[in-house]
């Protein structure tokens, strides 16, 4: 043979070596490595500061279910539902979301949730230690879609050294009440009352006047009435001489607290959760400087975190194994230790009022008022277009609040929009009301 | 040769704007199937969306305000197109807000507002033009100013740099020529300059009507269109309705409509122009 032909021969022997060395190569990897775990991902509402616990609840899952692992991702609430969607649009919904407020209605409407009936009625121990007024808080169209992770509803702090100094003994006990209140305790760089306005968390203010956002059927707008013109009117004018703060109506969460927290505020309406942030970031507040009572008429607005499963999922049943460690028993002790708030299970709270009772009273009697005057829970209303409607309907309220609208303009037009998105098909469930 | 660059434009500009028609006209949901809604969001949009009216109202103003940038940067180009010390120093003085991220103009001129730490609260409080700190970013009145003020401050740099590329490109001769003659400063601004420097005003003017389009990120993080919908813009607006709604299907209709006045504009930008994107004849 010539050379060359010899090289050639040669070189083919090298390449047939090679490829069956790669072939032996990648049957030795497959045969002796593990696959890699299967992964559920959770999307959480703001919960940066959970990374501990999360890693616990993540141990605890990895031992149920070998093989599996799971990873948190968390968004900021401002940017929660964008990051959301667009995960839904790409096809990669994480299989486990956790949500705030009633955002929750239009994915279960839209049937991007998976119906938890089943596994409640399965798992009757664990759907026992909750609370069943929360059980039902997170049902839409006759069926449960959420296992409540922690919940908090609205109370009205009071700063007692300027209740004092206005010489106010006792919390107000009507809306009436509660402007005299604010007037008293305004004044120069102070002011009486403020709100937070996300969520519906000021609606007490409409109940204790007796306003609806919808009619019982929940098919039209009942807001405009006389009642919130006048509301409306007074909530203006006391912004404009200075009683309540503008940042009740402009503010979001860390602007009003901030101001309570600063010791300027006399009365502020928040969820339970913001006396965390305040005494976080206010060394003078404590039992003997902070008071808390319901609000007027004992009204409030529930706004709770719940764990849904995602409909496409492929691994329901590990979903809801990961759910039931977070919400209950050591688990959940520890969420609600990290947080200062109640969970949505009894056996757990019970706990947590033993370690608050040791270790911070003030957030033990808050804790207390949490589970009182539950049927007074307003803004929890069914549908399943809650954020379009809020969407709709504050702007114009705060728009006339802030003085750039009437007050009969701002309902009307509220009114318009409000109606407009009931009447679109779909979004109403039969059991409305 | 052509071919890329079509394949591109058609990939990233067609194609969504296609999709977004059919989007537009169909009832469209993140889990469900689509079905067909006709024109059902468009008349939603011209008969009950009041945010709409407001954000397109908003996006006119911030396009109107445009002129006054265009004017201050022609002003600043006509001072620094003369021999001047440190010439290079102070054009790269004035164009330096340009290149700078758009989210850290937003953030520095939050600061520059504020109410409490802000530099234009100080300055107005201690010459006694106002007896209280503005809430500028919280003002129903005052927010969308800001944001306006913000945003010419960052693209006054781009229309100077632009307008002065224009203004050596007329021949020196020209001016020369027409002072021989008697032609006074004004009358050689007025007659010589500015016919020339149509092309350059043009694209300024085409960069105005893109950035009052575009202006989301300095909206967004000044006032995420706030109080209410105070300084709501049109592409803010889209944003929300898509991603914060999930109504993607009516964020379509909108996208269509706000892509149609957009061309409007820029056909009647080219006609006042001259007709031939600014550089032609004019015939």
């Amino acid at each position: 043979m010539s050379e060359p032909i010899l090289l050639l021969a040669s070189g083919r022997r090298w390449l047939r070596s090679l490829a069956l060395s790669f072939l032996v190569t990648i049957c030795a990897c497959s045969s002796d490595s593990a696959a890699p775990p299967t992964t559920l991902y959770v999307l959480t509402f703001n919960m940066p500061h959970m990374e501990a616990e999360f890693s616990l609840w993540a141990k605890e899952f990895r031992r149920l279910h070998p093989g599996f692992d799971v990873q948190q991702i968390d968004r900021k609430g401002s940017n929660w539902a964008a990051y959301y969607h667009t995960q839904v649009i790409a096809g990669t919904a994480p299989d486990i979301i956790d949500t705030q407020g009633a955002i929750w209605l239009q994915y279960a409407s839209q049937g991007g949730l998976l119906d938890l009936s089943r596994y409640l009625e399965r798992d009757r121990d664990f759907t026992n230690q909750f609370y069943p007024e929360l059980i039902e808080s997170w049902r839409y169209g006759g069926k449960n879609y959420g296992v409540p992770l922690y919940f908090t509803k609205t109370l009205l702090f009071y700063n007692k050294q300027m209740f004092k100094e206005a010489g106010l003994t006792q919390p107000p006990r009507s809306f009436a009440e509660l402007m005299s209140h604010a007037r008293k305790l305004a004044g120069t760089g102070r002011y009486g009352f403020m709100t937070l306005n996300f969520d519906w968390l000021y609606w007490p203010l409409f109940a204790m006047n007796d306003i609806r956002l919808v009619t019982p059927d929940c098919k039209r707008a009942a807001f405009n009435t006389p009642a919130a013109r006048m509301l409306i009117e007074e909530l203006a004018a006391a912004t404009a001489e200075g009683i309540i703060s503008p940042t009740s109506w402009t503010g979001r969460w860390v602007e009003p607290n901030g101001m309570f927290a600063a010791g300027n505020v006399g009365m502020f309406n928040a969820h339970s959760t913001a006396l965390l942030w305040i005494m976080s970031n206010a060394q003078w507040v404590n039992e003997g400087s902070v008071g808390f009572a319901q609000m007027p008429g004992d009204w409030s607005v529930p706004n709770a975190h719940a764990l849904h499963i995602s409909a496409s999922t492929r691994y329901p049943e590990q979903a809801w194994d990961f759910i039931k460690i977070v919400t209950q028993g050591s688990g959940a002790l520890a969420f609600g230790k990290k947080l200062n708030s109640p969970t949505g299970n009894r056996v757990v709270n019970a706990q947590l009022r033993e370690y608050f009772a040791q270790t911070n009273p003030m957030v033990l009697d808050v804790l207390g008022t949490q589970f009182e005057y539950l049927d007074r829970m307003v803004a929890n209303w069914p549908l399943a277009r809650d954020t379009e409607i809020k969407h709709a309907f504050y702007p114009e309220i705060q728009s006339a609040i802030l003085g750039n609208k009437s007050a009969a303009d701002a309902l009307a037009s509220a009114e318009r929009k409000v109606n407009h998105i009931l009447s679109r098909p779909g979004g109403i469930p039969e059991d409305c009301g | 040769m052509l071919a890329p660059a079509l394949a591109i434009f058609i990939a990233y500009r067609l194609a969504p704007l296609f999709w977004n028609m059919v989007l537009s006209v169909q009832h469209w949901s993140m889990f469900q199937a689509p079905t067909f809604a006709g024109l059902y969001h468009y008349r939603e949009l011209f008969l009950y969306d009041d945010t709409l009216r407001q954000s397109f109202e908003n996006t006119l103003i911030y396009l109107a305000s445009s002129p006054i940038a265009i004017a201050i940067a022609f002003a600043l180009a006509l001072l620094l197109d003369r021999p001047l010390r440190a010439r290079g120093l102070y054009r790269a003085i004035f164009f330096i807000s340009y290149p700078v991220m758009t989210v850290v103009v937003a953030v520095i001129w939050q600061w520059l507002f504020h109410e409490k730490v802000g530099l234009v609260n100080h300055v107005l409080l201690s010459t006694g033009i106002v007896g209280k700190p503005l809430h500028f970013l919280q003002d129903d009145q005052l927010a969308l100013g800001a944001v306006i003020v913000a945003s010419m401050w960052q693209v006054i740099g781009l229309y100077m740099i632009i307008l002065l590329t224009g203004l050596q490109s007329i021949p020196a001769t020209l001016k020369q020529a027409a002072a021989s003659d008697g032609a006074g400063p004004w009358q050689r601004f007025r007659h010589i300059t500015l016919p020339l420097m149509r092309p350059s005003i043009f694209l300024c003017v085409v960069v105005a009507i893109v950035n009052s389009f575009a202006a989301f990120d300095l909206v967004y993080v000044m006032t995420d269109g706030g109080p209410g919908h105070a300084s709501e813009m049109m592409i803010t607006y889209i944003y929300d309705v898509a991603f914060s709604l999930g109504r993607f299907d009516y964020a379509a209709a909108l996208t269509i409509f706000n892509f149609a006045f957009f061309m409007m504009l820029a056909w009647f930008a080219n006609r006042m122009a001259g007709g031939d994107a600014g550089g032609g004849d004019g015939r």
